[in-house]
């Protein structure tokens, strides 16, 4: 056989998989392990398709959910949505100046360092912890707490990705700004803010979209909205009525998700738009004055 | 100022303002307001906050003085929690695959197939792991098989939607070159698809490994298991020191798996 | 053969990519297409191996008709077809090797071929088809490392290892400088000669074509315009093809290095 033009090489050696090898066969002991010690008895495995079986059928098939308690299944979750709403945006407005002293290019290494810090830290709480530890001891049981404690989180999550965000900004306008001799204030407010603000607000949207589900679960620990109506239901057994609630989580969560996915879009469209516009507008005015 | 000698243009007439931004305005302070009412919304009233802030101030003294003595005790309900996290993140992110390739345009055989997986998708993401855990207590009694079953749900939702984006995204010309030499779909995708988006698939599992450690706070409320079960009994009896203790741990924990991750990550790519 | 019987391609804007093609080409040829963008070069090559469908008349591949086979009567067609890329088409994160076995996956059953579990038959095809074009020693290095010369010859060496009857080229060599350009269409045209797989080329640049080629076609706006030999095309020839004078940009310029120089 002919070597082609070039070098003639030799059949170079197959590199050892062996250090692959050992760790996806750590990988697989580990998984092993879990399985064989996990306390989950064996006879409860063999029951489980039955047993699911039958609660999916109590709930929708037997004699089909209980739609008579649509009203108050979709009253529960307007509420849950309202806590995700005003967690929200109480996280929002708390999170968007946190994440300015969280951004390296704006505040100092120390200062963004330290804020950071607390971000991640309050990251960390799930929204459950904090509701009961903090907020129902403060607020009582109720919505509020659930409230609370959704934007004690969000303010967590969306600081650091405001800051992330505010980090990766074009610096020209920025230097443009306080090349006028504008003071910092303005110079963030003008300068920064336009830049990140579309994609911010997509964050918030998305959040949003998170957040309902959270206040689905505070429902269960008190502190309002449809966990706790399905835990009932759960509890005295009315499958039917689970299987209600069920249809409306699903439901108005996919309804809510389209609509903020929709808005989200329009938003960052919007704003790459203005920006091609601004930069077709700009080479043509060179062109014209040319 | 000296006359400019180019020539004048013709001032542009204002452009119409678009009426995104003050819809949008409306829309969201309407939301809020009757989010916050009495009436319709849930009541919320600052001064009721601040008046109950001191019943938290000594929760969070509490709080911040963990008992350490209480530690021990926490093991056998975090081993709980490891296993749960570990068996739910390789069943569910292994079923997640093939979920995440029917869902995207680019690899689904066909539109049927990836409607019907899209909508299936919408509906498992929809439901919270909370409410899986309820449900599946009912279904198959308290203990950690309902918590993994929950977690299983929950993990394919996240993955496969992440993953069915990413491989949306895949640069298609091997694609193109697999189809040219006669490979069938399935090697395709497996040739072609898997290597590009793999070590995503790989930052999406150890996501959802992390986000299993959170969420067992949280179902072992509803007696599926793990962590959640004891922290639920210490905050019963208001014992706020171990509450702190279990709160301590589950964030060392869910730092060393982060740390783990970008470990991971950076020897993948 | 391939034979092309009254081929026409229109996509579903309107626009006619191939207008009326009937055209034989034999065992053995190296055949060149030439013409403007969007005259129908890609369209005609991807027409042999079904990649894009035709919408009136056929294309046969000895005898096969490529518009009216099952799937899997045309995968089977296709792995009988090797195909280069204009922009190589390799799996970047995986090493030279596993991309020129992608070549073998026809052959491999579906579950060796998914577990990654190829016989050493196959192995040895692919490692012989890297040595055929000059880069085995490179078999265990990722593609993505690799210059676009020696990717192109990565992907000359993929449809090598499908032991191929045609090997069909579009634009293999508009994304790589001169010297290397020379070298790939060398390999293709050695290729041909040693091992008689059909080899049908799209080129852009005229001077290149007439080098290579030893038939030539022309297309223009999805039509044949030209049909001869390389000999016989000449700046007339390429006028009438390109419907307009021959600029810097149709020709690549640099002649092949001396075997010396490389």
């Amino acid at each position: 056989m002919t070597a082609a033009s070039g070098s003639a090489g030799t059949r170079p050696e197959r590199p050892s998989k062996a250090k692959r090898n050992l760790a996806l066969l750590g990988a697989a002991i580990v998984v092993v392990l879990c399985a064989l010690t996990v306390d989950v008895d064996p006879a409860e495995l063999a029951r489980l398709p039955v047993g699911v079986g039958l609660v999916f059928h109590e709930m929708f098939l037997k004699s089909g959910p209980e739609w008579s308690y649509l009203p108050d299944a979709l009253r529960y979750m307007v509420e849950s949505l309202q806590i995700a709403w005003l967690g929200t945006v109480l996280g929002a407005i708390i999170s968007l100046p946190l994440g300015f002293f969280g951004a390296r290019n704006v505040s100092s290494g120390l200062v963004s360092n330290v804020m950071r810090q607390v971000l991640n830290a309050i990251r960390a709480f799930p929204e459950v912890v904090l509701a009961i530890a903090i907020m129902i001891p403060i607020a009582g049981l109720g919505p509020v707490a659930g409230m609370l404690a959704i934007g004690l989180h969000s303010v967590g999550t969306l600081g650091k990705l405001t800051a992330e965000v505010i980090e990766g900004i074009d610096p020209g306008p920025v230097e443009a700004a306080r090349a006028t001799g504008a003071r910092p204030l303005q110079v963030q407010r003008w300068g920064v803010l336009p830049q990140v603000l579309p994609e911010v607000i997509a964050f918030w949207l998305y959040r949003f979209e998170i957040n309902i589900r959270a206040s689905a679960i505070l429902g269960v620990v008190g502190a309002g909205g449809i966990g706790f109506s399905l835990q009932q239901a759960l509890s005295f057994n009315r499958f039917e009525r689970a299987g209600i609630i069920i249809i409306v989580v699903i439901g108005v969560t996919i309804l809510v998700d389209t609509v903020s996915g929709w808005v989200r879009r329009r938003i960052i469209e919007g704003a790459e738009a203005r920006t091609d516009a601004a930069g077709a507008e700009a080479l043509g005015a060179e062109g014209a004055a040319s | 100022m000296t006359a400019v000698t180019s020539p004048a243009g013709h001032r542009p007439a204002r452009p119409r303002p678009s009426l995104a931004v003050p819809i949008g305005l409306v829309a969201f302070a309407a939301l809020t307001w009757l989010s916050a009412s009495e009436q319709f919304g849930i009541g919320f009233d600052l001064g009721d906050i601040i008046a109950d802030i001191d019943n938290g101030a000594e929760i969070i003294a509490q709080l911040l003085s963990p008992n350490w003595e209480f530690l021990p005790r926490t093991f056998e309900r975090m081993l709980e929690t490891f296993q749960m996290a570990v068996l739910a993140s390789f069943i569910g992110c292994a079923v997640a695959l093939p979920v995440a390739f029917l869902a995207s345009r680019v690899t689904a055989p066909n539109l049927p197939t990836f409607l019907l997986d899209r909508t299936v998708l919408s509906v498992v993401r929809a439901i919270p792991d909370i409410l899986y855990a309820m449900v599946f207590v009912a279904a198959v009694g308290i203990g950690p098989l309902a918590g993994i079953l929950a977690l299983v749900f929950f993990n394919i939702g996240v993955v496969a939607k992440l993953l069915s984006e990413t491989v949306d995204g895949v640069d298609t010309g091997p694609i193109e070159a697999a189809r040219a030499s006669g490979a069938n779909r399935l090697q395709t995708v497996r040739w072609s698809v898997l290597p590009q988006v793999f070590p995503n698939y790989i930052a999406y599992s150890l996501y959802t490994f992390e986000l299993n450690i959170r969420a067992s706070t949280v179902i072992g409320i509803v007696g599926a298991g793990g962590i959640g079960v004891l922290l639920q009994t210490q905050y019963r009896f208001l014992a706020w020191s171990n509450v702190s203790v279990i709160i301590v741990e589950l964030f060392a924990f869910v730092l060393l798996i982060e740390m783990l991750s970008i470990w991971l990550r950076r020897r993948l790519v | 053969m391939i034979r092309f019987e009254n081929a026409s391609v229109t996509y579903p804007g309107g626009v006619h990519a191939l207008r009326n093609l009937t055209l034989e080409i034999p065992d053995g040829q190296l055949m060149v297409i030439v013409g403007l963008s969007g005259a129908g070069k890609s369209t005609l090559i991807r027409a042999i191996n079904g990649l894009v469908p035709l919408t009136e008349g056929d294309v046969t591949v000895d005898g096969v008709s490529v518009r009216h086979a099952t799937p899997r009567e045309l995968r089977q067609l296709r792995s009988k077809i090797g195909m280069i890329f204009q922009t190589f088409n390799l799996v970047n994160r995986t090493t030279v090797l596993n991309n020129v076995l992608m070549g073998r996956l026809h052959s491999a059953g579906t579950l060796r071929s998914l577990l990654g579990w190829y016989t050493p038959e196959d192995v040895e095809i692919a490692m012989q088809a890297l040595e055929r074009v000059g880069i085995v020693e490179k078999a265990y290095v990722r593609a993505s490392n690799l210059s676009g010369g020696q990717q192109q010859r990565v992907g000359i060496a993929r449809a090598l290892a499908q032991e191929p009857k045609i090997i069909l080229a579009d634009e293999p060599v508009a994304s790589l400088d001169p010297p290397t350009s020379h070298v790939v269409m060398r390999d293709l045209q050695r290729i041909n000669r040693e091992l008689g797989i059909t080899t049908i080329v799209n080129l852009h640049f005229l001077d290149l074509a007439k080098v290579y080629g030893e038939r030539i076609i022309g297309l223009r706006q999805g039509e044949l315009v030209y049909d001869g030999t390389a000999a016989e095309a000449d700046e007339h020839v390429f006028r009438d093809i390109y419907g307009r004078s021959l600029t810097a940009d149709d020709l690549m310029g640099e002649a092949a290095p001396t075997p010396a120089a490389l």
